[in-house]
C-alpha cells in the first residue's frame, strides 16, 4: 500500500524549484569557466581518472620469476566465482615439483562481476585484481581474456611477479 | 657379589669345542631331560621363575604354556639378534660357550616338541655365527642334532640364521618376518608368535640368555635354581656394563642385586673425581634413573619397574657428570628414528619429529616449548604403535626431559651445553 | 550373536565381527585409513584407536574381535585427543598440496581431519622429501611424499590381484611405496590402487587433471564391459562422463572392478558419440533427426515381405527394451527371422579369475531368455545362407554398443551387405559400415533398465544425463518402427 501525499501550496506551484535547480547549474557554471582546475567532470577519454592502487579492477595473472604462469590450476578460483566465469584447462608440467599448470585459462569479463572472490580463494597468489579497468572491445569474443592478455597485456610491462616461490619453499623444506 | 653360574667355565678356552664343553659335564642335562616327560619340563620351567632375559621379563614357562595343543608343526627360534644399544651379553656366552645354548635350545625344543628351530644372530656377529655354525657342525657330528638324538626318538635340526643388522629385527615378530624372508617388521598381535608364528605356525621365540638358563633349571632343579635371585625374579643375570666406570663388562650378578654394589664393587666404582649423574639400567630403551635412584635400585624386575624404568635386557649405561644429557638424547633419538621399521605412523613420524626437535636443541636453535613438545609428542607416541620400538623412543625421551629438565632449559636459554668439556659447550651463536 | 556396547548403545553384531566393522555398520564415526573391508588387517595407521572397558591401553578397533559384553567408546577425551595426535603424525610430513592435488575433495586425510582433527599443528621442522611425480605405467602417478604408508595398494596387489608388483622400500620416515626399479603397475586391475589409496599418492593417468571431483555427481549403475556385471558409479557433470569406479556388491564384485571397464564411459561422450541418423540418399547420405529418420523406415519397410527382414540382435541392450522390441514389433508384424549375434561364443566360458569375462555383453542371458520366451532362436547359419541366397531384404542390426569387443564386426560388416537394405543400430560410428540407416541409439549410461549377469543376476542400470538427447532407445525404436508414437511414460526409456 503506498502513501500518497497529497501536495501542498508550495509544491503544487513548480516555478520556485525550478528556479533554485537552475541556480544551481548557472552557479557551477560560472564556477567552472572561471575555475576549471576544480570542475569535477572529465574529458573522457582523453583525460582518465586515477584509481587507488588498491581498486579491484581488471584480473592479472602473476608469474614466476622465470617468467611462467604462477597458476597452478587448482580451480579454487572457478569453484568460488559466483559468476562462473572461470574456464581452466589442466595439463601436466614437465617439473614433477610443479607438477599441474594451466594450459588454458579464460575469464569472460562480460559475465564476471569483479566481486575479487578469485583472488581471496587463490592459494598461491596467482590471481589478482589489477587497477586497470578499461577493457573495450569491439566484439563479445573480445571480452573473453586468455593467458595472453591475462598475464603479459602490455600495460604490465611484462607480467606480476608473485611473492610466493615455488622454489624458495621446497629449500625452506614447507 | 658376582658369582659364576651360567658363567662358570668361560674362562676355560677349551669349553667353546665339544670335547672341552663335555669334560665338563655338557649334555649331561640333555640326557637327563630326555627321561623327563616335556609337560614336566614346561611346569619345572615354570616353577623355577625364569623370565625372559631379552627385554620384557615375560615368564618363560607361562609362554610355552601358550602353544596350542593341536599337533601342528612348532617352531623354537633363538633371538640372538642383540641389537639393544648397550648389550653385549648374548655375544660372550655364545662366543664362550656355544654348546651350553644348543644344549638349553634342545631342552627348550623337546619341552615344546619342536623337531626345527633357528639361531637369529644379528649380522655384525659374524664371527660369532662362524662359531656357532662350527659348534652345530660338531654337534651334528656327535649325534646331538639331526634324527633320533642320543636314541631318544627325537629329532631335531638347528641352524643359524644371520640377520642384515636391524635393531627391529630383535622384537620377536620382526625377527619372524625377517626370518620368513620378508621386510623385518613387526607383525600384528594378536595373533602371537605362540599361535601363530614362522611360517604361520606356532613358534616359541626366546633370547640366549634365557634358553641358555634352562638347561641349568634341569641341571639343577628348581630349589637349586631358585638360590639365586628374589622371589619374582628367580635366578642370575648378566649385566653389560658399559660407560664411565673402571672396568666396564659383563658381569653375572644374582637378580635383586644393588645397582650401587655393580657399580662400586663389581666394576671398581666410577672414574677418579666424577659424580654419578644417571643410569640407564636397561638398554637405551629403558627410562633413564638419576643418581639419587640409581643408588637405591636393586637390580631386578620388580624394583626397577616401580621406579618406573625396566631391567629390559640387562645393559647398564653409567652415566658421569662429564656427559650433557641433552646431548645423550639427541644420540639416543638419532638411533631410533634411523631404526624405526617405518609401519605404524606414530612410531614412523614421531620418531623423525623428536629427533629434529632434538637436534635443534643441540644445534642452539631451540625454543623452550620445544622442551615441552619433545615430552608431548613422546607422550602421544607411547602405547601407539604394533611394537615398542616407539614406547623405546618415547619413554627415554620422557624420562630425560622430566628428570633433567634444568639441563635442557640452560640449553635453549644459553645455545650451549650446561657441561663443560661436552662438544656442544661452546655456544652455537 | 555377541552383544557390544558401542558410546552406550547396545547393538548385536555377528559372530567374528571386527570392531571397526560394528562401528561403521551402526554408523558411529570411526577415523581409519588404513583398514579396507576387502583387505587384510595391517594395523599400521592407528587412527582406530578404542577404548575398552577393562582394558587400560587403547586399543585399534580394525584388530579386536567383538565379544560379548564388551563395552567401547571412542568418544572419551583421551581418545579424542590420541586420534588428534596420530592425524597430526600423518601429516607432519604430508605435503599439504592440496591445490594441485586431485584427490582433493575425496581425499580422507581431508575428511577425518575435518571430522576428527582442527588441532593447531605444532610441527616446525622440516618435512622429509621424497619423489614425486613417479610414472608407473600407462595407468598410475605415483607421488610418494603424498603418501601415507597406509600400504592398502601393497596389501591389494599381494592379496587380490596376487601380482605383487608394490612394496614399501625404505624404513622410518623414509619408506616409501613403489615397484622395483619403477616397473610399470600394469595389469588388469591396477587403477583399484588409486581408488583405495586414501590420499592422492596413487593418481590414475586417465583422470589426472580432468575435472576437479566436487564438479562430479555420481550415480550408482552396472558396467557393460562383461558378463560379470559389475556394480559401478560413473562420475560426470554438464560436461559429458569423466570415470568409473567401482561400487560395493557383495556378491558380485565385491569391491573392485577391472581396468578395461574402467574405459567405459568414453564411448558414451559426445566426441564418439554419433549424433543424428545418417540415412543414405541417392546424392551420398543425408542427416535426419533418429525419430523422423525411424519414421521414414518405417513406412519403408511397410509393404516389405516380412519373411524377408531379418533382425540381428547383440547382447548389450537391457531386457526392458528386447521386451518392447518383441512385443511392439517382432510379434506384431510376425518378423520370425531374429538371430543372436554372438562374438566368439565358444570362448565365453573363459574367466580371468577375478572379475573379467570373454563373455563381453552384459546382457547375452537376458536376451537369450527373451527369445526363447518369444520362440525366436534361429541358428547364425540360417541367417548367412539367408544372405548368400539374396533371400534379405532388408537387415535391421541391433549392434552392439561397445563394438571393441566385437573383433569380428569387419567380417560381419561384409556379410550384412548382402542384405538389399542394410539398418545399423548403435550409439557410435562404426567403421566401413555402409548402412542405409544408421539410427544413433542411446548407451547405458542414458537409460534405466536391466541387465542379467551370467549366474543370472537381474541388476538395474540407471539413466543420468543425456549426452545425445534425440537418441533412441531401443524400446522407442520398436514404437517408431512398428507405426506408433513413443508413449510419453514409456516402461523403458
Amino acid at each position: 500500500m503506498s502513501i500518497v501525499k497529497r501536495g501542498n501550496l508550495k509544491n503544487s506551484w513548480y516555478l520556485p524549484a525550478i528556479l533554485s535547480g537552475l541556480g544551481i547549474t548557472f552557479k557551477n557554471m560560472i564556477l567552472n569557466l572561471f575555475g576549471k582546475r576544480k570542475m569535477l567532470t572529465l574529458n573522457y577519454p582523453e583525460e582518465k581518472y586515477e584509481y587507488s592502487p588498491r581498486f579491484k579492477g581488471s584480473h592479472v595473472l602473476t608469474v614466476k620469476k622465470d617468467g611462467s604462469i604462477r597458476c597452478t590450476a587448482c580451480m579454487l578460483c572457478a569453484t568460488n566465482c559466483p559468476a562462473d566465469c572461470i574456464t581452466i584447462i589442466a595439463s601436466e608440467h614437465d617439473d614433477p615439483s610443479v607438477e599441474k599448470y594451466p594450459i588454458a585459462y579464460e575469464i569472460d569479463t562480460l559475465r564476471c562481476v569483479y566481486c575479487g572472490f578469485c583472488e581471496e580463494a587463490c592459494p598461491v597468489d596467482a590471481i589478482r585484481m589489477g587497477p586497470e579497468w578499461q577493457m573495450p572491445g569491439i566484439n563479445g569474443a573480445n571480452f573473453v581474456h586468455d593467458i595472453r592478455q591475462l598475464a603479459k597485456r602490455p600495460n604490465l610491462k611484462g607480467g606480476v611477479v608473485s611473492v610466493l616461490d615455488e622454489e624458495e619453499r621446497h629449500k625452506a623444506g614447507i | 657379589m658376582a658369582v659364576q653360574y651360567l658363567t662358570e667355565h668361560y674362562d676355560d678356552k677349551d669349553f667353546v669345542s665339544l670335547k672341552g664343553y663335555k669334560a665338563k659335564g655338557g649334555y649331561k642335562d640333555l640326557e637327563k631331560a630326555f627321561k623327563l616327560k616335556p609337560k614336566e619340563i614346561i611346569e619345572m620351567v615354570k616353577a623355577s621363575g625364569l623370565r625372559g632375559r631379552g627385554g620384557a621379563g615375560f615368564p618363560t614357562g607361562v609362554k610355552w604354556s601358550f602353544l596350542p595343543d593341536n599337533g601342528e608343526e612348532r617352531f623354537l627360534l633363538c633371538n640372538a639378534d642383540e641389537g639393544e644399544p648397550g648389550t653385549f651379553k648374548d655375544r660372550l656366552m655364545m662366543e664362550k660357550a656355544p654348546h651350553q645354548l644348543i644344549e638349553g635350545m634342545l631342552i627348550s625344543a623337546f619341552a615344546i616338541n619342536s623337531k626345527k628351530s633357528y639361531i637369529y644372530i644379528r649380522g655384525e656377529y659374524e664371527y660369532v655365527a662362524v662359531i656357532l655354525e662350527k659348534a652345530l657342525k660338531e654337534a651334528y657330528d656327535a649325534g646331538l642334532l639331526g634324527k633320533n638324538i642320543l636314541g631318544s626318538g627325537f629329532d631335531h635340526d638347528m641352524d643359524v640364521y644371520r640377520g642384515a643388522g636391524a635393531y627391529i629385527c630383535g622384537e620377536e615378530t620382526g625377527m619372524i618376518s625377517s626370518l620368513e624372508g620378508l621386510k623385518g617388521q613387526p607383525k600384528l598381535k594378536p595373533p602371537f608368535p605362540a599361535i601363530k608364528g614362522y611360517l604361520g605356525k606356532p613358534t616359541i621365540v626366546n633370547n640366549v640368555e634365557t634358553l641358555a638358563a634352562v638347561k641349568y633349571v634341569i641341571r639343577d632343579g628348581v630349589d637349586a635354581f631358585r638360590k639365586y635371585g628374589t622371589e619374582k625374579s628367580a635366578g642370575t643375570k648378566l649385566f653389560s656394563v658399559s660407560g664411565d666406570v673402571q672396568k666396564p663388562g659383563n658381569y653375572e650378578v644374582p637378580l635383586g642385586y644393588p645397582l650401587k654394589d655393580l657399580i662400586e664393587k663389581e666394576c671398581g666404582g666410577l672414574l677418579p673425581g666424577r659424580k654419578l649423574k644417571a643410569v640407564i639400567p636397561g638398554g637405551s630403551s629403558a627410562p633413564v634413573l638419576n643418581a639419587e635412584e640409581a643408588y637405591r635400585a636393586t637390580m631386578d624386575y620388580e624394583c626397577l619397574a616401580e621406579m618406573g624404568s625396566m631391567l629390559g635386557s640387562g645393559a647398564v649405561i653409567i652415566i658421569d657428570d662429564s656427559n650433557c644429557m641433552v646431548d645423550l638424547l639427541h644420540v639416543i633419538l638419532h638411533f631410533y628414528h634411523h631404526e624405526s621399521c617405518g609401519q605404524c605412523t606414530p612410531c614412523r613420524e614421531g620418531t623423525g619429529w623428536i629427533e629434529k626437535l632434538s637436534r635443534k636443541i643441540v644445534s642452539g636453535s631451540g625454543r623452550l616449548q620445544d622442551i615441552d613438545l619433545l615430552d608431548k609428542v613422546a607422550q602421544n607416541m607411547k602405547g601407539r604403535t604394533i611394537c615398542a620400538l616407539s614406547d623405546a623412543a618415547a619413554l627415554p625421551t620422557i624420562s630425560f626431559v622430566a628428570k633433567f629438565r634444568d639441563e635442557f632449559e640452560f640449553f635453549v636459554r644459553e645455545g650451549r651445553s650446561k657441561v663443560k668439556g661436552n662438544i656442544y659447550a661452546q655456544s652455537a651463536h | 550373536m555377541p552383544k557390544v556396547h558401542i558410546n552406550g548403545k547396545e547393538i548385536e553384531v555377528a559372530e567374528g565381527t571386527r570392531l571397526i566393522d560394528a562401528f561403521l555398520q551402526n554408523q558411529e564415526e570411526i577415523a581409519h585409513y588404513c583398514y579396507h573391508p576387502g583387505l587384510s588387517v595391517a594395523g599400521v595407521c592407528r587412527l582406530c584407536m578404542v577404548e575398552i572397558e577393562g582394558n587400560p591401553r587403547p586399543q585399534i578397533a580394525c584388530n579386536t574381535i567383538v565379544q560379548d559384553g564388551m563395552k567401547v567408546t571412542n568418544k572419551s577425551e583421551s581418545i579424542k585427543e590420541s586420534v588428534k595426535w596420530v592425524l597430526d603424525f600423518h601429516l607432519i610430513n604430508h605435503p599439504l598440496d592440496c591445490p594441485i592435488c586431485d584427490q582433493a575433495g575425496e581425499c580422507e586425510l581431508q575428511e577425518q581431519y575435518m571430522k576428527f582433527g582442527q588441532y593447531d599443528p605444532e610441527m616446525g621442522e622440516r618435512k622429509v622429501k621424497k619423489r614425486k611425480v613417479v610414472d608407473l605405467g600407462s595407468k598410475i602417478v605415483l607421488d610418494t611424499e603424498r603418501c601415507i604408508l597406509c600400504s592398502r595398494c601393497v596389501r591389494f596387489t599381494d592379496e587380490v590381484t596376487k601380482t605383487k608388483e608394490l612394496g614399501i622400500f625404505n624404513r622410518g620416515d623414509h619408506a616409501e611405496i613403489g615397484t622395483f626399479e619403477d616397473k610399470p603397475l600394469n595389469n588388469n586391475y591396477a587403477v583399484n590402487t588409486v581408488d583405495i589409496c586414501p590420499v592422492g599418492a596413487l593418481t590414475s593417468k586417465d583422470f589426472r587433471f580432468k575435472q576437479r571431483v566436487w564438479y562430479l555427481q555420481d550415480k550408482e549403475t552396472i558396467c557393460p564391459g562383461c558378463s560379470t556385471g559389475c556394480s559401478v558409479k560413473a562420475y560426470y557433470n554438464e560436461k559429458g562422463y569423466f570415470r568409473l569406479k567401482p561400487a560395493f556388491n557383495e556378491d558380485n564384485n565385491g569391491y573392485w572392478m577391472c581396468d578395461e571397464g574402467r574405459a567405459l564411459y568414453r564411448h558414451a561422450n559426445k566426441e564418439e558419440r554419433l549424433l543424428q541418423a545418417q540415412v543414405k540418399a541417392d546424392d551420398g547420405s543425408s542427416h535426419m533427426a533418429p525419430g523422423a529418420a525411424t519414421k521414414k523406415l518405417a513406412a519403408e519397410i511397410q509393404g516389405l515381405d516380412k519373411q524377408k527382414v531379418a533382425v540381428v540382435v547383440t547382447g548389450q541392450y537391457t531386457n526392458e527394451e528386447y521386451d518392447q522390441l518383441i512385443s511392439e514389433w517382432l510379434k506384431p508384424a510376425a518378423i520370425q527371422q531374429v538371430y543372436h549375434w554372438k562374438n566368439k561364443e565358444d570362448e565365453w566360458g573363459d574367466f580371468d579369475g577375478l572379475l573379467l569375462r570373454r563373455d563381453r555383453n552384459p546382457n547375452s542371458k537376458g536376451l537369450q531368455d527373451r527369445l526363447q520366451k518369444a520362440s525366436l532362436v534361429n541358428d547364425w547359419s540360417q541367417l548367412e545362407k539367408n544372405l548368400e541366397a539374396g533371400q534379405v531384404d532388408c537387415l535391421v542390426v541391433i549392434g552392439p554398443e561397445i563394438q571393441a569387443y566385437y573383433d569380428d564386426m569387419q567380417d560381419k560388416l561384409k556379410l550384412f551387405q548382402k542384405a538389399k537394405k542394410v539398418i545399423w543400430l548403435s550409439s557410435n560410428p562404426v567403421e566401413n559400415l555402409v548402412a542405409d540407416y544408421h539410427i544413433p541409439m542411446k548407451t547405458y549410461l542414458e537409460k534405466d533398465g536391466t541387465f542379467v549377469n551370467y549366474s543370472g543376476k537381474e541388476q538395474k542400470i540407471q539413466k543420468m544425463q543425456n549426452i545425445v538427447s534425440q537418441a533412441l532407445s531401443l524400446s522407442d525404436f520398436a514404437y517408431l518402427i512398428a507405426g506408433k508414437e513413443i508413449p510419453l511414460t514409456g516402461a523403458a526409456s
